[in-house]
């Protein structure tokens, strides 16, 4: 972490190269200026400094006015020590090596060193730092400590109280980053243990990551356990798939199957941090309830069939049904798949009903202020929903918001929220009073009220979701607080909270003029104006009435990932790719258009959505096929300008598009 | 701790604040606010929030204990653990006997011959070191120097120093405490409690 001391700057000396570096700047990232690097365990660039392990001794020293140097007597931790004038640093000098020999023999002294059942074996800062600095023979002949082995702090993450060094990443992340401070060190000295309280579930919704902090084994995931070596691992950038907060993970695979997720560094969306949904959510890639093949209905029976045979189907149904289709998604659909169901309906089949919102009451969504530009809020007004739960990423910034750079917090929610903890002030909302809150806000006369006003008076935002939409009188409520926005100059929020709920209201998958939304689709197929209904990935057994409709449906197709309730009721069942079984780009909350390739193909015959949209437009409307998703990202920039970025090469960290709200594509399809 | 434990299965929970049950009496609660007061903020009041703790859930600190504390802080509950498991005045492993006599064994009172003490009080105690009598009477604990080096061999009991000790006063020491209704802990953790509290009125 850079302690950046103004804008000053200090000349340091390192291993004889004289360089500029901030004042203050800690000598453990100077170094990384000129390519070097200074061996640590307990330091990491994102959490204060505590100086635990002693890795990082350097030698200092500092220059006198004679220009002689004088050196300290004893080595320093580099993680620690703040850069200042005419400091002279040696990393490369024989007494560092020895230092660093000697703290690696003292922490191997208490590790098991079982390195080859150890699932960090191959990753591991201790493995590398031993190889590359410690000590080649082992003088030790006692009998190790033995402490608790496989204990399950959590279903997720396993402690090895053996293997720890003690290091405290574990317990800083949660103190520092996460907040809940969840786990600590018990006891002292070499009996130092990290752990929760009496070992109880460790419940925090970010756990997962101290399992990639964790300097060793001591951590480690209950999924991934014993499933790979590092090393027979291949890894590819994706985006995660489990929200719309769209963090950029390591999709690792082996022989073709998923393994694991791991974040991967953008410092706009996610930094480097995951949340458990998406660390441990993934695990539907190897279910055994994916679809394989095609199904076709007959009678009471699903057959097999060829992708010919399911569109032969597919367009007698539709073509019977007329224009009394409809369509309805989720939202785990790249952008590519979701432009062309989109055509399929509103271009080729002439229905204005498609919906991808599956919210008690229907709205759009409204997003000011990109994810990391929370950081730079002074006030923030959390609304209806739990951040934590809904937006996990859009949550850490905030609490780094409110704790780094002093942003004031109120939470006004239903329920106790993880955000409560560094809120100024934080009111609950009574069952069904959603409405009624708003509008004590917006009328400026309760203390609430004037704690908000106070809270977005200078450069601040309000923060909610499209879940708020789910409470009674959450869509009207929502529209008050964006009012209240706009008059006291303040950003609005409403993020959408599906995987690429954006992308598809930025594609218009939404009705369109005069056509029926999700809730008319489904008393549509019910009351028998709709004849023809397409479920693409989305399951609508399980809201109210679902069941009904389905079963209402004259000719009914469902196409998804995996197996759901939804597909006993279909004529035809088309099995699709996952997301990282595609190439693809999506759209996360904040507008961010990020790009996917394809990590590991699509089980048995499952095709990715595009693919199965243009070869069903090919049999309904003699056009061009799309070969490939670029093309199709084409088409949707030439629709429209917003997704130019996408036509070209995105930048690694994606591009955020621009918010201009010019009537998308609902009205008269793409 | 050694338990196994299926990976994958749901873990048992840390209470949640309205299922604690809290035992503070109202005077402890009244002397914690006015402890809070003596501090720039709660996380600085955990050391004297235990000691009010000890000496309120009958000198020592169970799990429950340490969870009431940093309830009343506003801390969680693994930070509360961290500091009473660092600190051995704070008894959080078992309960202790109603008294509890601390040997002191480090350099200067081994040499005055504390290990003699040690083998006298087992002897007649009947138990070792770190064990309880089988009436719950005594606790015999071993502790590093005491800072009484000019007592050796010197004992502990509640906030009192003997010494320096032999094996005669050690009958009469047992003989006296038998006859003491305040657990020793107990006593102790009130006089470390009136410190505090007298100190922040200076
Ligand atoms: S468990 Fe890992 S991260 Fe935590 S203190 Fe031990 S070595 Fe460090
Ligand atoms: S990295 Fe500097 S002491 Fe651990
Ligand atoms: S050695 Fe016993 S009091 Fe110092």
């Amino acid at each position: 972490m850079a302690v950046d001391e103004g804008h000053r700057t200090v000349s340091v000396t390192i291993n004889g190269i004289e360089i500029e570096v901030p004042q203050g700047e800690l000598i453990v990232e100077s170094v990384k200026r000129l390519g070097l690097e200074i061996p640590v365990f307990c330091y990491h660039p994102r959490m204060k400094p505590v100086g635990m392990c002693r890795m990082c001794l350097v030698e200092i020293g500092f220059k006198q006015p004679d220009g002689s140097v004088r050196m300290m007597p004893k080595p320093q931790a580099g993680c620690t020590l703040p850069a200042s004038e005419g400091m002279v640093v040696l990393t490369d000098s024989e007494s560092v090596h020895r230092d660093r020999k000697g703290v690696l023999e003292f922490l191997l002294v208490n590790h098991p060193l079982d390195c080859p059942v150890c699932d960090r074996g191959g990753e591991c800062p201790l493995q590398n730092n031993t190889l590359a600095y410690g000590p080649s023979t082992s003088r030790f002949i006692d009998l190790k400590r033995h402490l608790p082995k496989a204990y399950p702090l959590s279903q997720y993450v396993m402690l090895d109280l053996e293997r720890c060094i003690q290091c405290g990443r574990c317990v800083r992340f949660t103190e520092e980053i996460s907040g809940e401070h969840e786990l600590a060190f018990r006891f002292r000295g070499a009996s130092m243990q990290p752990s929760t309280f009496q070992l109880l579930d460790f419940e925090s919704k970010f756990s997962g990551n101290v399992i990639e902090i964790c300097p060793v084994g001591a951590l480690t995931s209950a999924q991934y356990r014993f499933r790979a070596r590092p090393w027979d691992l291949q890894t590819t950038p994706a985006v995660c798939t489990a929200c719309s907060n769209g963090c950029n993970v390591w999709f690792d695979h082996r022989a073709g199957r998923f393994v694991r997720i791991n974040g991967r560094i953008n410092e706009g969306v996610n930094e480097e941090w995951t949340c458990d949904k998406g660390k441990f959510g993934h695990d539907y890639y190897n279910s055994t309830d994916r679809l394989r093949t095609p199904l076709v209905r007959k009678g009471d029976q699903f057959v097999e069939a060829t992708w010919a045979e399911a569109y032969e189907e597919i367009v007698k149904g539709l073509e019977s049904a007329g224009k009394d289709v409809a369509g309805l998604c989720g939202t785990r659909i790249a952008n590519e798949g979701l432009f062309l169901f989109n055509r399929l309906f509103k271009q080729v089949l002439g229905s204005r009903s498609v919906d991808h919102r599956w919210t008690r009451t229907l709205g759009t969504s409204r997003v000011q202020t990109p994810i990391a530009g929370i950081e730079g809020k002074k006030g923030v007004l959390v609304f209806g929903s739990n951040p934590a739960e809904d937006l996990p990423i859009v949550f850490l910034r905030l609490r780094k918001a409110a704790t780094r750079n002093g942003t004031q917090v109120t939470v006004v929610t239903p329920d106790v929220t993880e955000a409560d903890a560094f809120a100024t002030v934080a009111s609950r909302i009574g069952q069904g009073d959603v409405l009624k809150v708003a509008q004590e806000i917006v009328d400026g006369q309760s203390e609430l009220a004037r704690k908000v006003a106070d809270c977005l008076k200078e450069d601040g935002a309000i923060v909610t979701s499209d879940r708020v939409r789910n409470l009674p009188g959450g869509g009207e409520a929502l529209r008050l607080l964006e009012d209240l926005a706009a008059r006291c100059g303040a950003e609005f929020n409403c993020y959408p909270t599906g995987p690429n709920a954006m992308g598809a209201e930025l594609l218009g998958v939404l009705p369109g003029d005069g056509g029926l939304d999700t809730w008319g689709i489904l008393q549509g197929c019910c009351s028998g104006t709709i004849k023809a209904l397409w479920l693409l990935d989305c399951d609508p057994t399980t809201v109210e009435g679902g069941d009904q409709a389905l079963e209402s449906a004259e000719f009914l197709v469902y196409q998804g990932v995996t197996r759901s309730e939804a597909t006993a009721f279909a004529n035809v069942v088309l099995p699709m790719a996952a997301p990282a079984e595609q190439d693809g780009t999506w759209t996360n909350c904040e507008r961010r258009l990020q790009r996917m390739t394809q990590a590991i193909a699509a089980p048995g015959d499952s095709k990715p959505a595009w693919r199965i949209f243009s070869e069903v437009i090919l049999r309904l409307q003699p056009s061009t096929p799309f070969f490939n998703p670029r093309e199709i990202m084409k088409a949707i920039a030439d629709a429209d300008p917003r997704f130019l970025p996408g036509a070209s090469d995105l930048p690694e960290e994606g591009a955020i598009l621009s918010a201009t709200t010019q009537a998308a594509m609902a009205g008269d399809g793409a | 701790m050694s338990e196994t434990v299926a990976i994958g299965t749901p873990r048992p929970r840390a209470p949640r604040p309205e299922e604690l049950d809290l035992k503070f009496s109202e005077s402890a609660v009244a002397e914690l606010d006015a402890l809070k007061t003596h501090y720039p903020d709660l996380k600085s009041c955990i050391l004297p929030g235990l000691w009010i703790a000890q000496r309120e859930y009958g000198g020592w600190l169970p799990p429950e204990a340490i969870a009431e504390v940093a309830f009343r802080l506003n801390r969680s509950f693994a930070e509360v653990e961290g500091v009473a498991t660092f600190y051995t005045m704070y008894n959080t492993a078992h309960k202790p006997g109603r008294h509890m006599i601390e040997v002191c064994t480090c350099l200067s009172c081994h040499v005055c011959g504390a290990y003699r003490i040690v083998d006298y009080l087992e002897e007649k105690l009947g138990v070792k070191l770190g064990e309880t009598t089988p009436d719950g009477m005594f606790t015999i604990h071993e502790v590093e120097c005491l800072d009484a080096c000019d007592r050796a061999p010197v004992l502990q009991i509640g906030d009192q120093y003997v010494g320096p000790v032999t094996s005669e006063m050690v009958d009469k020491i047992l003989d006296d405490l038998r006859k003491v209704e305040t657990p020793s802990a107990v006593q102790l953790s009130d006089a470390v409690v009136k410190v505090h509290l007298r100190d922040g009125d200076k």
